[in-house]
């Protein structure tokens, strides 16, 4: 590999020339022309079919949505792809929405038919679509998620695979708009959730259940012990030494820590720090499912999800048993939920105890709150209840 | 305290940590430095950032600063 | 021949969903494929050839131990700045060499995430060069993540973005994260103020904040045109700005009429694969109105604007009979947070109604006070959200200046304990037991 330089860094003087705090580029330069026309003149919208939206502006204009969905991660050839398409079809200018979709738009109602035939005409060798039209109004939307093991130091699990899992089952839901209203599914794969999971219709939460193995031998070669006690956020960690014997079978007290098992949260946030404290475990972690949450202020407040099952173990590569439990929980939600309540709506409605019943699913100690304050307020004070 | 002294301050008080620790929160400079606004102590340590004194280092969700190359996970990450 | 064996990963190929390995072994094809080009136009790539091969041998280690091979790393990449680079080692480099390192690079992405085809060409052929090829549109944050590369390339990859492209980095650590936006006024007929224009505006303001971390922890803008909130700002920002108007909701009584009758569709069509009867405005709207502010009279839709708490159900169910209001602005609401680590916390609204109007120093005032506290008071990765809890709601008032108002509660507090200030109280606290004593024995 040749090092090619690109001209604008100099070592020696890294502030030479330096360009910085420039910020984004300006939204309005990458807007196609009927949106930037009719940006804030936009009088109502329509969704023609799942997946396919026209938005009507006051001066008669319309632009057309088809909107696809995508695996997040995205190589340049597809994003190069995307960009043929929409010199195509778009006139150079294509968008992503919050939950990872594509949005490829036209300014007449001619131009669509010949765009959604392009986009669900592409599959990858694989047999997956490249561009699945949908996640429109009251259906699946794509999923947000985070890193999992293809890029992430902490994860109980992988992300990719278990969105690729859920997606492919409830894909159907993706391409249809039959539920109650909208679901918003999300994964994030630790308890840090940099995935926001915590206001989701349902949420998958990958969690480790073993505290960290110390590396007491390498530990303070490798670690500065104040930073690693700094790090955790229950204190359970503590400076210690130990005797240890080498691998060479040499005898000798070490500098280390100790941590107080029965007090780790599983949070990783030592491991950042030192990375002589790994806690990653085979049989340890899995996932959480919870549900209910919302943020939409429609109708209801927003609310926090709930944990609704406790753990379910990770079986790579297709997670059969989180397969199951999903779509057992949307075929039922589906079912039941009348027309506008969201998910935590339903469950609220017929009571938390009805919905163990009619999702099959156990319910155990470890889904009674015992976590801090809030707790409390999560049993229940009243003799209202249904048997 | 002028500007240079109090520069001298922050890195004096590194320094009298360095047997326990490279790195440390922003926090712990408005500490060395009580008399002085928290955007100016900012502004002092963005300086000695420039001037390549200091360097940042990040969890990914929180940063500290420390003597530029110094640390022991500088070592594991083979980054010298 | 494939570089590793991967046959659990390799089943992730299959089914409709568009398939992230597919998306690897695309890019690990194009790569291989386009090496010779690449060294003679004089691009050799930066990186090894074989990085998406590697990727995928390390996730089959994965699915094979059920446990990740990535380190941390503290670099934060380029001179000057404390964020905006992820450091990623793997911890099996002789196994897998072409992500022995791994960094992610954060790129600040336009509001509302609209793009030309020519920009993104640009960001490919850069990420070719200097990266693994792969990508995320878009990280969790909102910037457009590019997903492996090595130390060395930081610093070209940062001089080629700024220099040939006009785009910074974003954030990451303990700074004002790359603020995001729904699409607003773009796209949205629900939007009740410019968010991609404010978005834009303030991240321009504190680029010292977004590339200097000097806050207790991370800090998050978010902003969401109307209630409806596309960017989830009420759960996932600190400062959260959510779109919202004081007068009343326009009422075009003929498309009442329409959807009543059954000439328009309702909910826009959101409900359509699904059989569920004739519309019904009484059971699906005037019911479902969280503040029943709503009647029928004589086929007219009356709506009792005083009482309406904007929850945007209505607006959202026939949106060519109702349209929001013409006094516009924003609420902001503050404190948001996943739960680590006290549990999870909502935003709570500390400005009911604001104009949002350019240069916005009404709004800047308020963010500063409050970063000025949150830098004074605040505890090391000790979020807004938990300062508020620890200080108060009443310090929050006290900071930014705003008085209270029941807008600001659920409800009452529950007990009596509150805590008087002296001067609050007529005559203060210092008493004289010799006056006490010539009425009370001892
Ligand atoms: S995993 Fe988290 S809670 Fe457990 S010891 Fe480490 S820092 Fe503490
Ligand atoms: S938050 Fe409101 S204004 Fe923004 S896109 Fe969603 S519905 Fe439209």
């Amino acid at each position: 590999m040749t090092f090619v330089p690109s001209g604008y860094y100099n070592p020696d003087k890294p502030m030479e020339g330096r360009i910085t705090d420039i910020g984004p580029r300006y939204y309005a330069d990458f807007l196609p022309p009927v949106i930037k026309k009719n940006k804030g003149k936009w009088l109502y919208h329509e969704i023609l079919e799942p997946g396919v939206l026209m938005h009507k502006a006051e001066s008669g204009d319309e632009v057309y949505t088809v909107r696809c969905g995508s695996p997040r991660l995205l190589s340049v050839e597809t994003i190069r792809e995307i960009c043929d398409i929409a010199d195509k079809h778009c006139d150079g200018y294509v968008r992503f929405t919050t939950r990872n979709n594509i949005e490829f738009m036209v300014d007449s109602k001619d131009k669509l038919e010949a765009l959604k035939e392009d986009l669900t005409s592409r599959k990858h060798p694989g047999g997956s679509y490249k561009f699945p039209i949908g996640g429109t109004g009251a259906g699946l939307t794509n999923i947000v998620h985070t890193q999992g093991w293809i890029h992430c130091h902490t994860p109980a699990t992988d992300a990719s695979a278990t969105v690729k899992v859920v997606m492919d089952e409830l894909f159907e839901e993706f391409q249809k708009m039959e539920l109650p209203a909208k679901l918003r599914i999300s994964m994030a794969c630790c308890l840090n959730m940099c995935g926001a999971v915590h206001c989701s219709d349902i949420a998958i939460l990958g969690y480790h259940r073993k505290p960290p193995i110390i590396d007491h031998e390498w530990l303070d070669n490798l670690c500065e012990i104040p930073l690693a006690v700094a790090a955790c956020p229950t204190g359970a960690i503590r400076p210690t030494k130990t005797k240890i014997t080498t691998e060479s079978g040499e005898e000798k007290e070490v500098k280390t820590v100790a941590i107080k098992q029965e007090r780790c949260m599983f949070c990783g946030n030592c491991y950042t720090m030192c990375p002589s404290l790994p806690l990653a475990d085979k049989e340890g972690d899995g996932l959480v499912i919870m549900a209910g949450g919302k943020i939409s202020n429609r109708i209801s407040q927003p609310k926090f999800s709930k944990v609704v099952v406790a753990f379910i173990p990770n079986e790579p590569p297709r997670w059969p048993t989180l397969a199951k439990v999903m779509r057992k929980l949307v075929e039922t939600y589906a079912k039941h939920a009348r027309k506008y309540e969201r998910f935590g709506d339903w469950a609220e409605r017929i009571g938390w105890e009805r919905f163990f019943e009619l999702c099959e699913l156990e319910f155990t100690h470890h889904l009674i709150d015992d976590f801090r304050d809030p707790a409390y307020y999560t049993w229940r004070q009243t003799t209202q209840f249904k048997f | 305290m002028d500007k240079e002294a109090a520069k001298q301050a922050i890195v004096d008080f590194i320094n009298s940590k360095s047997k326990s620790k490279s790195k440390f929160y922003f926090n712990d400079f408005t500490k060395v430095l009580p008399d002085m606004k928290t955007r100016e102590v900012k502004k002092l340590l963005t300086q000695l950032i420039n001037e390549g004194v200091l360097e940042f280092w990040s969890s990914g969700s929180t940063t500290m600063y420390g003597l530029a190359g110094a640390g022991k996970q500088h070592a594991t990450e083979g980054e010298e | 021949m494939p570089k590793h064996e991967t046959p659990m990963v390799d089943q992730l190929e299959s089914g409709p969903w568009p398939s992230f390995v597919s998306e690897i072994k695309r890019q690990s094809e194009a790569r291989h494929q386009k090496a010779k080009e690449m060294e003679e136009a004089g691009k050799p790539y930066q990186i090894p050839v074989d990085v998406c091969d590697d990727l995928l041998g390390v996730l089959e280690m994965s699915f094979k131990d059920g446990t990740t091979h990535w380190k941390h790393g503290g670099i934060v990449g380029v001179f000057g700045y404390g964020g905006g680079v992820i450091g990623r080692y793997c911890d099996q480099p002789e196994m897998f060499p072409g992500v022995a390192h791994f960094h992610t690079m954060r790129v600040n992405q336009p509001a509302g995430k609209y793009y030309t085809t020519e920009y993104l060409r640009q960001i490919c052929d850069l990420w070719d060069f200097r990266g693994s090829g792969l990508t995320n549109m878009h990280g969790s944050t909102g910037d457009i993540v590019l997903l492996g590369t090595r130390t060395e390339q930081l610093e070209e990859i940062f001089g080629t973005l700024t220099h040939e492209m006009d785009q910074d980095l974003g954030g990451s650590g303990s700074n004002l994260r790359t603020p995001a936006c729904c699409l607003g006024e773009s796209r949205c007929e629900f939007a009740c103020y410019d968010t991609q224009e404010l978005c834009y505006q303030l991240t321009m303001e504190y680029q010292d904040e977004l590339h200097r971390p000097a806050f207790p922890y991370k800090f998050k803008f978010k902003f969401d045109g109307c209630p409806n909130g596309c960017v989830a700002s009420i759960a996932r920002s600190d400062m959260s700005f959510i779109g919202t108007w004081r007068d009343e909701i326009r009422i075009d009584q003929e498309a009442v009429a329409a959807y009543i009758g059954g000439e328009l569709k309702p909910n826009a069509g959101a409900h359509a694969s699904r059989d569920w009867g004739p519309f019904d405005i009484q059971k699906e709207v005037i019911d479902l109105c969280p503040s029943q502010c709503m009647r029928l009279e004589d086929g007219k839709l009356i709506i009792d604007n005083k009482e309406c708490v904007r929850c945007m159900h209505c607006i959202n169910t026939m949106p060519r009979a109702l349209r929001i209001g013409n006094d516009r602005g924003l609420s902001i609401l503050v404190g948001a947070k996943a739960p680590i680590l006290d549990g999870a916390q909502m935003g709570s609204l500390l400005v009911p109604f604001i104009k949002a109007e350019p240069p916005y120093d009404e709004i800047k005032e308020i963010i500063e006070n409050i970063w000025d506290w949150w830098m004074e008071e605040g505890k090391n990765r000790e979020r807004l959200g938990e300062l508020i809890k620890r200080q108060g709601f009443q310090k929050l008032l006290e900071v930014t200046g705003i008085k209270p108002v029941p807008q600001h509660v659920q409800e009452p507090r529950h007990n009596p304990y509150i805590f008087w200030k002296e001067e609050e109280v007529p005559g203060g606290w210092q008493r004289d037991i010799k006056e006490f004593r010539k009425l009370h024995q001892r």
